[in-house]
């Protein structure tokens, strides 16, 4: 084979979604066969966009895509599957209640006609190949990620896959399974096939690649070879100018306990144990961080301490009172704030700035007869939309029309402004740009030296260090340790987030 | 407050402007298909067309007596729709408003007190199919479809077994002189009252959802129940509170029909019969809007009345003008299809 032949053109591609959004501006992108090739972005800079016209999902506005040199116009992925194209989603489309094999079947099956023994055959001589071991019998949903993540390569591998696009495929997996999954794709690139891997993730994109294109904003801003860079110079590229990481902070002034919780349980959607017994305390200025990959049961803990989520046994005081079985309304009253991690639950789409504006805070904008005072609640609206710098099209605008950054801005104005002494939130630079993310951050250390208690929920370690007083670690609904930000390396949070006690 | 009103005009300007192009394009091209129609089973077009629309508004106290009931059972269908719950129930709602009001009407001779207990039927029957829903997880729509028909009939029994009118038994009892809508002189000669009692409550619904807390709790819960959830409002109270509204005003929508229209129920069942399912393409016409249903609801009448003129002049079957009504209704669903072809067309002009 050879190596410098390319496997995917893709020209001067445009994308503009039916509602005006320019996703692409005009990309021109090439992979070699054969090598790993990382597509970097930050979220929203078009990598998806452009992975998925190259499967086929969706169509280019403009554009001409070739692979292996030849033109194509995919009319679905099944066109894309035929031409050794393969996607792993960062979400998984494997079926649950399925064994490994029924899905690899189920799989194959769909482009030709195959026998279940057929399929087994293949699968294990497959496996023997790459080295990618996955127990066929077992069920989905009893596998870790890591190994639904492999069933999926798997699948893309039987369907005879030459360019293999991975999207964000690390972002639900622990450090360690990071590792085996890098030497599986370091063993399917010495047997000859291409893969694209798209991330955000500096570090990993430079352990990982060979060569890398960066997009920002729709354009691409270079492909450069991993060698000849170093991750500070991809993070320009990235963002467009110095990323500034570090945040001034002066030292905590800890104050009173605010909030303690004792050996809390809760329940997810499907009736599992989520949260284990955890006991955390949280005082007067200080922001403690909640650290752990996603789905190990912070979502849950955040909506029992909001009391959106029935808590199963355990209790939840704030200064000395038990809230343990107070509704959400009456917490929020007491001084609790919560920002969810999803801009869908905060805010309502289709209802205007100033509606959304009162959304947790209604009883300050109604009168004594339940009528609701709309200047009133415009006021509101225009407080958080001055002080937090929110850039609307009009007050009567529906929530939707506004940016990600803005409606961010908006969620966490709304429950700033309600002056809480207890901050929940989760996930508050999610999806949002360097310069909104700053913003928010600045914002929060901002709030603990005014004496705010703050709980931060991240996934992102960066944010997780940069601004927490005290760290707290879970996996799989436990606190794993609890210490202030030097006690930790980044290698033993890793370790600690992947479940190891270190 | 007027000026509030005036700015919230202007920013909506443009939503208000495509909202009437697309109400307009949708009825017209509803007409269109109901003349291809028309045409195709030999009718003179024109003819049909100049008979519903000049004999459909001849009577304006006819017209908008039409109007009210249909106009409430539109308010029946909207108001649990903007909380998220599909209420097609209003059918039944109204039978029970409207028995229940004459029967009270009968033995207390007090209209507000018929009127009021009409409303309150309805609102137990909403009020039974939205705790069906929320404590047994029942789907409203299989509740609100059987009850329409148990209603039915048990209206039936009651009329013709118990509550029947001893001179002309094929009747129920009737409302009493003296506990009918009276008459409001206007330009146009004397309306019954009861069009303006409908627009009132028309315009308290509108009042209700978008000036008070519960309104409030109804629009949010509709658009986003975990938004709900998570702003402390409660979802399910959402639903029951939008059922018992809805199911207030259905059967308030048979009290009108009843002391201000006719003032009994016959045992063909025809002056209750399929008021509630008018009610909804009401609804959807007037775009779930309490006072778009106001004008949609005048507009049903005119086709109804309309309909039965050109039946009546030009032996044009009943069904033609349930067809027409029916294509307009379908057509409403255009301008979702009218939208993505603008925003190609933008899509299109952008790239050049």
């Amino acid at each position: 084979m050879n190596p410098r032949a390319s496997a995917v053109e893709m020209k001067n591609i445009v994308k503009i979604y039916p509602d005006g959004t320019i996703a692409l501006r005009g990309v021109n992108f090439n992979v070699m066969k054969g090598e790993i090739h990382g597509l970097l972005g930050e979220n929203g800079a078009g990598k998806t966009t452009l992975m998925r016209i190259l499967y086929g999902e969706i169509k280019p506005t403009r554009g001409e895509v070739r692979v292996f040199g030849k033109k194509v116009s995919f009319r679905g992925p099944w066109d894309a599957i035929r031409h050794g194209i393969g996607m792993v989603y960062q979400h998984f489309t494997l079926i649950p209640a399925f064994t490994v094999l029924e899905n690899l079947y189920l799989s194959l099956s769909a482009i030709e006609k195959v026998s279940l023994s057929d399929v087994e055959e293949r699968v294990k001589n497959l496996m023997e190949k790459t080295g990618l071991k996955v127990p066929l019998d077992a069920v989905i949903e009893d596998l870790p990620v890591g190994l639904q993540q492999r069933t999926e390569i798997l699948k893309a591998l039987l369907r005879n896959a030459k360019i293999l696009i991975l999207d964000e495929p690390t972002s639900v997996l622990t450090p360690i399974e990071v590792k085996e999954l890098f030497n599986i794709l370091r063993k399917l690139k010495d047997m000859g096939i291409t893969i694209i891997f798209i991330t955000h993730k500096l570090k990993e994109v430079k352990e990982i690649t060979d060569r890398i294109t960066v997009l920002r904003k729709g354009k691409v801003v270079e492909t450069v070879n991993t060698h000849e860079v170093t991750e500070v110079d991809l993070a320009k590229m990235m963002v467009g100018r110095e990323v500034f990481l570090k945040i001034e902070k002066s030292p905590p002034k800890i104050g009173k306990k605010v909030l303690v919780i004792e050996d809390l349980w809760v329940k997810d959607d499907r009736g599992l144990d989520a949260v284990k017994g955890i006991s955390l305390e949280l005082h007067e200025g200080e922001i403690l961080g909640i650290a752990g990959v996603q789905g190990n049961g912070q979502k849950e803990l955040a909506e029992a301490l909001a009391g959106i989520r029935p808590i199963i046994k355990g209790r939840v005081l704030v200064y000395g009172k038990d809230i343990t079985h107070l509704s959400t309304a009456e917490r929020y009253r007491l001084g609790l704030a919560y920002v969810p991690d999803s801009r869908t639950i905060g805010l309502i789409y289709d209802m205007t700035v100033t509606e959304n504006s009162v959304l947790t805070n209604l009883s300050t904008v109604l009168s004594k007869l339940m009528r609701i005072l709309w200047d009133r609640a415009r006021s509101v609206a225009s407080k958080i939309v001055n002080e937090f710098s929110v850039i609307i099209p009009s007050y009567d605008s529906p929530v939707r029309y506004l940016s990600g950054g803005n409606q961010q801005k908006l969620m966490v104005g709304r429950e700033i402004i309600r002056e809480p002494k207890i901050f929940i939130i989760s996930e508050p630079t999610h999806g949002l740009d360097v310069n909104a993310t700053e913003f928010i951050r600045k914002l929060l250390i901002k709030l603990r030296d005014r004496g705010k208690a703050i709980l931060l929920i991240s996934t992102d370690l960066d944010e997780i260090l940069q601004l927490s007083d005290r760290i707290a670690v879970i996996y799989e609904g436990k606190i794993m340790a609890v210490g202030r930000p030097e006690e930790f390396t980044l290698e033993r949070l890793g370790l600690l987030m992947g479940g190891v006690r270190a | 407050m007027l000026k509030a009103i005036r700015d919230r005009i202007r920013a909506k300007f443009e939503d208000y402007t495509t909202t009437t192009i697309e109400i307009v394009a949708s009825a017209t091209i509803g007409l269109i298909v109901g003349a291809i129609i028309l045409y195709m089973f030999g009718y003179d077009v024109i003819r049909c067309y100049s008979i519903v629309f000049t004999k459909g508004v001849r009577d304006i106290n006819y017209l908008l007596t039409k109007a009210s009931p249909i106009m409430m059972t539109g308010l029946a269908f909207t108001i649990p729709m903007i909380a998220g719950v599909f209420n097609i129930g209003g059918e039944g709602q109204l039978y029970v408003g409207a028995l229940t009001s004459i029967l009270v009407a009968y033995y207390t001779h007090n209209i507000l007190l018929a009127a009021t207990t009409g409303a309150l039927a309805g609102a137990g029957i909403g009020a039974l199919i939205a705790l069906l829903k929320v404590y047994r997880g029942v789907n409203e729509v299989i509740t609100a479809i059987m009850l329409n028909w148990t209603l039915y009939y048990i209206v039936l029994y009651l009329i013709t077994n118990i509550y029947y009118d001893p001179t002309i038994p094929h009747q129920s009892i009737p409302v009493p002189e003296d506990a009918r809508i009276g008459y409001i002189a206007s330009p146009w000669g004397s309306i019954r009252a009861t069009f303006f009692i409908g627009v009132v409550l028309a315009l308290i619904a509108y009042y209700v959802l978008y000036y008070t807390k519960l309104g409030y709790l109804l629009r949010v819960s509709g658009l986003s129940p975990r938004s709900a959830k998570y702003a402390g409002f409660d979802p399910n109270k959402a639903i029951i509170y939008s059922m018992i509204l809805g199911g207030a005003f259905a059967g308030i929508g048979g009290a009108l029909l009843t002391l201000g229209y006719v003032p009994y129920i016959d045992t063909t069942m025809s002056i209750v019969f399929g008021q509630g399912f008018t009610g909804i393409g009401v609804a959807l016409l007037g775009r779930n809007n309490p006072i778009g249903i106001i004008f949609s609801s005048i507009f049903f009448s005119v086709l109804i009345i309309g309909g039965q003129m050109m039946e009546l002049l030009t032996g044009a079957p009943p069904e033609l003008a349930d067809v027409l009504t029916g294509v307009i209704v379908i057509s409403l669903a255009l301008p979702y299809a009218y939208r993505m072809m603008i925003s190609y067309v933008r899509t299109r002009r952008m790239i050049q």
